[in-house]
């Protein structure tokens, strides 16, 4: 019989609760060799991975949801049952998430508080949305600013998970003129190991497979300058891309709708970002590995990036200037035309001077004389 | 009147051009056009690295067409090219480069490193750094007409030969011919089956030809030493003469650069489109075949391979023919590694076979040669060049090698449909 209610409470191991929901270990640890693909992690590791998994104690998870507007989560659950991103949501004890919760009020707020006495210094803290610097009433959550809560829970977590664009970077809250002094997790907590996962919304497997890499190792996985596993956020979406034979080729579409769209070529003309964009998109895909944006014919917007709300405008193409005026681009150019005509006259003269200075050479003129 | 270093460093200036200049501006330093140089892949001396090659020259065009090295010139920040460097330039520049083209293959930026090398030996030789054999045989190209020091009689006694070899005139100066025969001093001294294989094709396919007693000669050593006033003249022999016997097609011999020099700088050099069309041997042959006029009957035995000369394949675009003649002709044909557009060059091309100082170095730099050959397991090696040809057979005795060599045109001929009934 399919559940079709509310995730069921699991006690003990997550081996246990496996078991009691009728998953084999096979299946689970094909589960643990697709993570460990994911992660880019040798082979040999997927049993490691799935023992550790199964020996673990189901992580405690708090979920703090900020200024932001619910993509994350819905991101994260919005996976056909039974996935394996559904099956991650049983390894872990999911004690407080607004969204996710049934319970309220009162109650809800002591579940935060049972879970972080409970597990002092072991809890994983999962943040979305930005927190506002500038009055603290413009978010708050039973009367606490998202500023309080997020010092009073960070104190004793193990690590901060920031998932999304908003809490990694401060997302689209903090884009111009950013009028709640949005400011991403990063900005504020500086004594805990944080992991970002960014996106607008960031991909649910990314999400699973960092939580994985946790359970499994008791550590964080390798991060880039930007705090991102470098797992999923290493290469550009361009340079993974299936249309980049197209732009290698020189073949852009001009609109939406014209011949070379049809065909597939590339969108860097309308304003694809996919060159400056670290993400997974173009591997790991959406909606259980069915398409991407590039390829149901749209650009990337550069979601992941940080202030991409900022980087110029989504339909222009990433070579044309952003911030210049007409005239201001008009006046480089005929600035730049006059030096290079100066330049160009300088240089031609220096060359049809060393022609007029050019003497026929004859045989007789291939040899020194003081040689 | 003799060469100086002030001549060299203005013929520098002349020669840099836009294509140069963008060149040098675009180089990012990777260093990928070494792995692609059989000099540096088999000396392991990052000297022979092709850019670094140009470097005399990317001073030059620094220090005067860029606004940061005049500036650097003026306040004496960067040292004007001696000759002391250039000297120490000329073994790099003439001796360890073929102007193969494979460094061009490989550059990200497409930059045409021979295009540069080639345009830089104008200002080695208007500087008198340009090797002594080499010298000697522009003088010999320009004043006897061939770099080999070979006149018409020579020809004349070789045509004589082959008549009496074959039973077919050779025509001389035969005005209104289809097409015009040149020939590379190497094959009139070394490999008279040219013209004997020739004569015979021509014969079978009814082709109408032509030898002209003053443009005999395909090679020129201007382009190799890199005098473009000498090669203009030595080139100007053969437009002449293809002109004054009116022909619709001047055929360019079994030789590397002869067609280079011909088909790709002769209108540069002459400053006009020619008023005939230049075509390869291997081209012409290639077109008689699938006219079906060439007919051939029979097939060679014997496992062979081709060696793709760089001026024909890779600089000239002439690749599927041969392999189309050699199928017809070959029953077990092997390609080599790399073979086709990135084959490597059999190390005597661009004048290094004419300069006896290079010699040591060329036989060195055969090893790759040796390794592409060793790798098809084939004891016959077919080329289309008389230049590579030479050069293969000399390092295949250095190396003891028992590998016969031969020509595409000659293997040809070896299985014509002969219908010798009057």
């Amino acid at each position: 019989m399919k559940q079709t209610n509310s995730p069921k409470v699991l006690q003990g191991t997550v081996g246990e609760g496996l078991e009691q929901r009728g998953i084999t270990r096979r299946e689970f640890l094909k589960f643990c060799t697709a993570l460990t693909a994911m992660l880019a992690l040798p082979p040999s590791m997927a049993s490691v991975m799935a023992e550790a998994i199964a020996k673990a104690r189901r992580q405690s998870v708090i979920w703090l949801s900020f200024q932001e507007c619910t993509g994350c989560t819905e991101s994260i659950t919005r996976s056909h049952s039974p996935t394996l991103e559904t099956l991650i949501f049983d390894l872990i004890s999911l004690d407080y998430h607004h969204t996710l919760q049934a319970a309220s009020a009162e109650a809800a707020e002591l579940a935060r508080t049972q879970a972080m006495q409970e597990n002092a210094g072991k809890y994983l803290l999962v943040v979305d949305g930005s927190i506002p610097m500038g009055d603290p009433g413009y978010s708050t959550i039973a009367g606490i600013s998202n500023y309080d809560m997020l010092i009073e829970t960070a104190k004793g977590a193990a690590a901060i998970v920031a998932v999304g664009t908003c809490a990694t970077y401060g997302g689209l809250p903090k884009a111009d003129p950013n009028p709640t002094g949005a400011v991403a997790v990063s900005d504020i907590i500086k004594d805990k190991p944080i992991i970002n996962v960014p996106g607008c919304p960031p991909i649910p497997v990314v999400m699973t497979g960092v939580l994985a890499h946790f359970l499994t190792f008791g550590s964080i996985p390798e991060l880039d300058d930007l705090g991102r596993p470098k797992s999923f956020y290493g290469e550009t979406i361009h340079d993974r891309c299936y249309r980049r034979p197209f732009y290698d080729q020189g073949k852009f579409a001009q609109t939406f709708d014209d011949e070379a769209a049809r065909m597939g070529w590339c969108l860097f003309k309308l304003g694809c970002k996919g060159p400056v964009t670290y993400n997974a998109c173009a591997t790991t895909k959406w909606n259980d590995g069915t398409s991407f944006p590039i390829q149901s014919g749209h650009g990337c917007i550069g979601c992941s990036e940080p202030n991409f709300w900022d980087a110029g405008p989504l339909y222009k193409a990433l070579s044309m200037p952003v911030s210049a005026t007409a005239s201001m681009l008009g006046a480089a150019a005929v600035a730049g035309a006059a030096a290079g005509v100066a330049i160009t006259w300088h240089n031609r003269s220096t060359k049809a001077s060393a022609k007029a200075a050019h003497e026929k050479v004859t045989p007789q003129e291939l040899l020194r004389e003081d040689k | 009147m003799s060469a100086t270093l002030a001549k060299g460093i203005n013929s520098f200036k002349e020669v840099i051009d836009t294509p140069i200049a963008s060149f040098f501006s675009s180089c990012v330093h990777c260093g990928l056009c070494a792995e692609a140089c059989l000099f540096y892949t088999e000396t392991g001396d990052a000297k022979y690295t092709p850019i670094r090659k140009l470097e005399p020259l990317r001073r030059v065009w620094q220090q005067e067409y860029t606004l940061l090295g005049k500036l650097g010139k003026t306040l004496g920040l960067s040292k004007p090219v001696t000759d002391a460097e250039l000297e120490a330039w000329e073994p790099l520049v003439y001796d360890s480069c073929t102007l193969c083209g494979r460094c061009a293959m490989v550059c990200p930026v497409g930059n045409d490193l021979t295009y540069m090398i080639r345009k830089m030996r104008e200002g080695m030789a208007a500087s008198g750094h340009a090797p002594e054999d080499l010298v000697g045989a522009t003088t010999r190209a320009v004043t006897i007409g061939s770099p080999m020091g070979i006149k018409w009689p020579a020809v004349l006694a070789q045509i004589k030969h082959v008549q009496n070899e074959t039973g077919i005139e050779v025509p001389v100066e035969k005005e209104g011919a289809d097409y015009l025969v040149l020939m590379s001093s190497m094959e009139i001294i070394n490999f008279p089956e040219y013209l004997s294989a020739l004569s015979r094709i021509f014969k079978q396919t009814g082709v109408s030809w032509t030898l002209a007693q003053d443009a005999f000669e395909a090679t020129n050593s201007g382009i190799q030493i890199g005098a473009s006033d000498l090669a203009r003249e030595i080139v100007s022999r053969i437009v002449v003469a293809a002109e004054r016997l009116k022909v619709k097609c001047v055929i360019s011999p079994e030789c590397g650069h002869a067609f280079t020099a011909l088909r790709w700088e002769g209108p540069n050099l002459i400053g006009r489109p020619f008023r005939f069309e230049v075509k390869h041997i291997l081209e012409v042959l290639d077109e008689l075949h699938t006219a079906g006029r060439l007919k051939t009957k029979g097939k060679d035995k014997r496992p062979l391979t081709y060696h793709d000369p760089c001026q024909i394949a890779r600089r000239g675009g002439v690749v599927e023919q041969p392999r189309r003649l050699l199928n017809e002709v070959a029953s077990d044909f092997r390609e080599m590694p790399d073979a086709g557009v990135m084959n490597w060059c059999c190390g005597g091309g661009g004048g290094v076979s004419a300069n006896s100082r290079a010699e040591p170095l060329r036989l060195q730099v055969f090893k790759h040669k040796k390794e592409q050959i060793e790798a098809t397991g084939t004891q016959t090696l077919i080329t289309a060049c008389a230049n590579c040809r030479i050069v293969m057979e000399e390092g295949l005795e250095h190396h003891h090698m028992k590998v016969e060599v031969i020509g595409l045109t000659e293997l040809l001929a070896q299985y014509l449909v002969e219908d010798n009934t009057p």
